[in-house]
C-alpha cells in the first residue's frame, strides 16, 4: 500500500459512519395509546433475546411488555403525571451479554427511565452494572442466577423466584407431596444441566432436601448443548436405588430425559422437574407422548385460576396467534411495577421511580404468596413456585392447594 | 506482506514494506481516533470501544494464523485465561486489573508455549492443528464450568467502586477513558507486531510460513520460532480479555471459553485481510458497527423498506451475506485488496 495514511483517515469515517443512532420517540409494534392524555411520552426500555437461540421466549416476552404499556394506555396512562402515555422501546441482546450491554446503555441515553429484562443471566449481569452505574432502575422479569442480587446493587429488582428460591420450594414440595402420599422419598438423585443455573437450583435444593432427611445422590450433570441421549445416566440412578429423581435442565435435554426414563425403566416414584424448562410446557406432553404422563414440575407459573390472567392470555392469543407462556405474564408484570410506580411517585425521573419501585405492593398475574413487593436485596419477597403435573397429556397445576387444578397423583411411576 | 518499495531506502533483494509509513499511520490514528470520545454519543462509544475489543483480539490472532500460518480456532483459550487471571486476582486478591493483565499475558502466552509444543511435536498440521486449538479451549471452557477455583459455571462480577480508578481500571459509565484505553491498547498491539515483523524472529516467522523445510535447510530454529510466535499472539489476545471483564463487569466460561470467542477473534482478520498489519483493524471496524447499524436500520427503516420493522436478526444474515462476498469478491480481505490494487507492479 502506497498511502497507510488511507487508514489513518478511513477507520474513524467508518467508526463515525455507525453513529446515526434512532431518534428517541421511535413508535414500538403496537398501535400508539389511546388515552389521550396531556401528558408527555415516558418511554420504558425492553431487553430481551430477539433473535438467536431463545428468540421465540424473547419475542414472547417482548409480546407481553408491549400488552402492558397498550393496557396501560388504553386505561388513560399514567394519571398522577397528567395522563403520561407510556412507551415500549425494544432492543435486541441476541442473548449476547455485551450487545445487551450497548442496548442497555443506549436505551438509557435516549431517555428510558426504567428497564425490563433479560432472560439470560449472563445477560441480565451486565444490563444491571449499566443500570447501577447509570442510576435507572431495572426490573428483572425472568433469570434466575442468584449472585446478580448479591452484589449490592440498589436500581436492580427481580421478579421471578431465585434460583435458591426454586430449588429450596422444589424440595419442600417434595417432601410434603410424598409425605401426604404416604410414601415419603427416601433417596433423591439429581440429573442436572452444568450452567449456572442447574448448578445454582440443584445446590438449594440439596440443602433443603437433606434437612428434610432425604438423601441427596447420585449428583450428575451434564452439558446441555451436546448431550444426546440420557441411558447411561438413567441406568446409574436406577443401580443406585433412587426412588425419586429431580431434574434441573432445558426443553430439549427434558425431552431426552423423558425417553430416556421410558428406554430404561428406574422404577422410580416419580420424575421431579425443578424450574424445569419442558416439563410443565404445553408442548412436552404431546411431543413425548405416554413417556411423559405423572412427571412434575415446580417451576414459576403464570396465574390461571386469576381473571385477569386469563384475560391476558385470550389477548395473547387474539393479538399474536399464540398460547401465552408464563415469562412473557412476567414481563407484563415487569411493567405494571413501573406504570404502578410512576403512578405512586407522580414523578418520570429514573431515581424516583426506583424509590416508588422499592415501596411496591402490587398483585401479580402470576401465582405466588402475595403481592409484588422487594426485599432490601431487590428480591420479589413473596415469589415462589408451584407444582405442576403432567396428567393424561395435559399439564395441570396440582400443589399447593390454593392454586391446585387437581390433585396430585403421587407415587406416579412414569411408563405404566 | 510486502508493500510499495521505498525509494528512499537502500535497495534489497526483497522489497521492503514501508515500516516507518505503517508507524507514522499508528500515529496519526492514534491521534484522530482520541478525539472520538468527544463527538460519539456514549451508546456509540460503547460500540466503537467494542472495535477496539475485536481489533485487539484479531490482532493477536492475525500474529499467529496469519503471519505464523498456524491457522487457529481456539483464541478463546487466551482471551478466557487474560479474563479470568485477572478477574480472579481482583476479586480473590484484590490485585490491580492493570497487574492482572500482564499475569494474563504470562499465563495465556505459558498455555500456548505447552499446547504449541504438544501439537507441533506430534507433528499437527492445517485442520488438524486448527482443531487441536479448539479442543483445548473447550478443556479451558469445561475446566472452568466445573471447576471450585473458579466459581464454576456462576463465572465473576467485578466488584463496583464508588469512584473512578485509574489504577483499578473503572470509571464512570460511558466515561471516555474506557475508550482511551482501548485505543492505548489497540495501538500498543499494532506497534507490537510492527516490530514484531520487522526482527529476526518476524522474518523467521514468515519464512517457516512459506517454506518450512527451505527455512529448516537454511538453519532457522523453526520449533523456536513457531513458539515464540504463538505465544506473543496469545499475549496480546488475553490483553482483550483483561480488558473485556473491567469493561462488562462479568465473566463466566462461556463469556470467556466459548467457541464464538474464537470466531470473532477470527471474523475481523478474514474480512479485513489476513496476514496484512491494518486487517484485523479494519476488520473490526467493519464488524463491530454492523449489528448496531442493522439494529438502527430496523427501527426506523428508510422508505420503501417499512416491512422490516421490528424484525430481529438482520444483522446475522447482513453478517452471511457480507461474508460471502467478501470471501468471493475481495479473497484477500477488504484492507489486503485494496493495498493490491494501489500497489505499483
Amino acid at each position: 500500500m502506497r498511502k497507510p495514511w488511507i487508514m489513518a483517515v478511513a477507520l474513524p469515517l467508518a467508526l463515525t459512519a455507525c453513529g446515526g443512532s434512532a431518534p428517541p420517540g421511535t413508535e414500538g409494534t403496537g398501535q400508539g395509546g389511546g388515552g389521550g392524555g396531556a401528558g408527555e411520552t415516558i418511554t420504558i426500555g425492553s431487553l430481551h433475546p430477539l433473535s438467536g437461540a431463545a428468540a421465540a421466549d424473547g419475542q414472547q416476552m417482548d409480546n407481553g411488555a408491549q400488552l402492558a404499556v397498550d393496557a396501560i394506555n388504553e386505561a388513560g396512562g399514567i394519571e398522577s403525571l397528567g395522563g403520561a402515555q407510556l412507551e415500549l422501546a425494544s432492543a435486541d441482546t441476541q442473548g449476547a451479554p455485551e450487545v445487551g450491554q450497548s442496548e442497555a446503555q443506549r436505551l438509557i441515553q435516549e431517555g428510558a427511565v426504567a428497564l425490563v429484562g433479560t432472560y439470560q443471566s449472563a445477560v441480565s449481569q451486565n444490563v444491571a452494572a449499566v443500570a447501577e452505574r447509570n442510576s435507572v432502575p431495572f426490573v428483572i422479569d425472568v433469570s434466575s442466577a442468584d449472585q446478580i442480587l448479591q452484589q449490592g446493587y440498589r436500581f436492580t429488582f427481580r421478579l421471578q423466584p431465585s434460583a435458591a428460591v426454586l430449588g429450596q420450594r422444589g424440595a419442600q414440595y417434595l417432601a410434603e407431596v410424598s409425605e401426604n402420599a404416604g410414601q415419603p422419598a427416601q433417596r433423591v438423585a439429581v440429573l442436572h444441566e452444568q450452567g449456572p443455573f442447574g448448578t445454582a437450583i440443584t445446590a438449594s435444593f440439596t440443602e433443603e432436601a437433606q434437612s428434610a432427611g432425604m438423601e441427596v445422590g447420585p449428583v450428575i450433570s451434564y452439558d446441555p448443548a451436546s448431550v444426546s441421549d440420557f441411558t447411561t445416566q438413567i441406568t446409574t440412578i436406577r443401580e443406585a436405588g433412587a426412588d425419586v429423581l429431580m431434574v434441573a435442565g432445558y426443553y430439549r435435554d427434558g425431552v431426552l430425559v423423558a425417553n430416556a426414563v421410558d428406554t430404561v425403566q428406574p422404577g422410580l416414584d416419580a420424575v421431579w422437574g425443578v424450574a424445569n424448562g419442558a416439563f410443565d410446557t404445553p408442548q412436552f406432553p404431546g411431543e413425548v407422548g405416554e413417556a411423559g404422563e405423572g412427571f412434575f414440575d415446580a417451576n414459576y407459573r403464570l396465574d390461571t385460576t386469576n381473571p385477569e390472567t386469563q384475560a391476558l392470555a385470550e389477548l395473547y392469543q387474539q393479538t399474536y396467534g399464540d398460547e401465552i407462556r408464563t415469562a412473557a405474564v412476567l414481563s407484563y408484570d415487569a411493567v405494571r411495577v413501573i406504570a404502578d410506580a410512576l403512578e405512586r411517585a407522580g414523578d418520570a425521573s429514573p431515581q424516583a421511580v426506583r424509590d416508588a419501585i422499592a415501596e411496591t405492593e402490587l398483585e401479580s398475574l402470576i401465582a405466588q404468596e402475595g403481592p409484588i413487593s422487594f426485599d432490601e436485596n431487590g428480591e420479589n419477597a413473596n415469589a415462589a413456585p408451584i407444582l405442576m403435573q403432567v396428567l393424561e397429556g395435559a399439564v395441570r397445576q396440582v400443589y399447593p392447594e390454593e392454586y391446585a387444578e387437581t390433585e396430585p397423583v403421587y407415587p406416579a411411576t412414569p411408563g405404566l | 506482506m510486502s508493500a510499495a518499495v521505498d525509494t528512499a531506502q537502500e535497495p534489497q533483494a526483497v522489497p521492503e514494506p514501508a515500516w516507518g509509513r505503517h508507524l507514522v499511520a499508528v500515529g496519526v490514528l492514534a491521534v484522530v481516533l482520541a478525539f472520538l470520545p468527544l463527538v460519539l454519543p456514549p451508546a456509540q462509544q460503547s460500540v466503537a470501544v467494542r472495535v477496539l475489543v475485536f481489533a485487539i483480539l484479531a490482532l493477536g490472532w492475525n500474529i499467529m494464523s496469519g503471519f505464523g500460518g498456524m491457522f487457529s480456532f481456539g483464541h478463546a483459550a487466551y482471551f478466557g485465561l487474560g479474563a479470568y487471571v485477572s478477574v480472579w486476582l481482583l476479586v480473590e486478591q484484590g490485585i490491580s486489573p492493570w497487574i492482572g493483565m500482564l499475569a494474563g499475558m504470562a499465563v495465556a502466552a505459558a498455555f500456548a508455549v505447552l499446547i504449541g509444543f504438544l501439537a507441533l511435536r506430534y507433528r499437527l498440521k492445517g485442520a488438524y492443528f486448527a482443531l487441536s486449538t479448539f479442543a483445548f479451549a473447550e478443556m479451558l471452557r469445561l475446566y472452568a464450568t466445573n471447576s471450585d477455583l473458579v466459581n464454576r459455571a456462576v463465572g465473576y462480577n467485578v466488584p463496583l467502586r464508588s469512584e473512578s480508578s485509574l489504577a483499578y481500571m473503572q470509571f464512570e459509565p460511558g466515561a471516555a477513558s474506557y475508550f482511551w484505553i482501548a485505543l492505548a491498547l489497540t495501538v500498543l498491539a499494532l506497534v507490537t507486531t510492527i516490530v514484531f515483523l520487522r526482527s529476526r524472529t518476524g522474518r523467521f516467522t514468515v519464512a517457516v510460513r512459506d517454506d518450512e523445510d527451505a527455512a529448516a535447510a537454511l538453519g532457522i530454529p523453526v520449533m523456536r520460532t513457531k513458539l515464540v510466535t504463538i505465544a506473543l499472539s496469545a499475549a496480546i489476545t488475553s490483553v482483550a480479555g483483561t480488558f473485556y471483564v473491567q469493561y462488562y463487569f462479568f465473566v463466566d466460561p462461556d463469556v470467556a471459553f466459548g467457541s464464538s470467542v474464537s470466531i470473532q477473534a477470527i471474523l475481523p482478520a478474514v474480512i479485513g485481510g489476513v496476514a496484512t498489519i491494518w486487517g484485523p483493524v479494519v476488520g473490526a471496524a467493519i464488524l463491530g458497527p454492523l449489528n448496531d447499524v442493522t439494529a438502527t436500520l430496523l427501527r426506523n427503516p428508510p422508505a420503501g423498506l417499512e416491512f422490516l420493522q421490528g424484525r430481529a436478526g438482520l444483522d446475522v444474515m447482513v453478517y452471511a451475506v457480507l461474508l460471502i462476498l467478501i470471501v468471493l469478491v475481495l479473497p484477500q480481505g477488504v484492507y489486503g485488496s485494496l493495498r493490491e490494487r494501489f500497489q505499483r507492479r
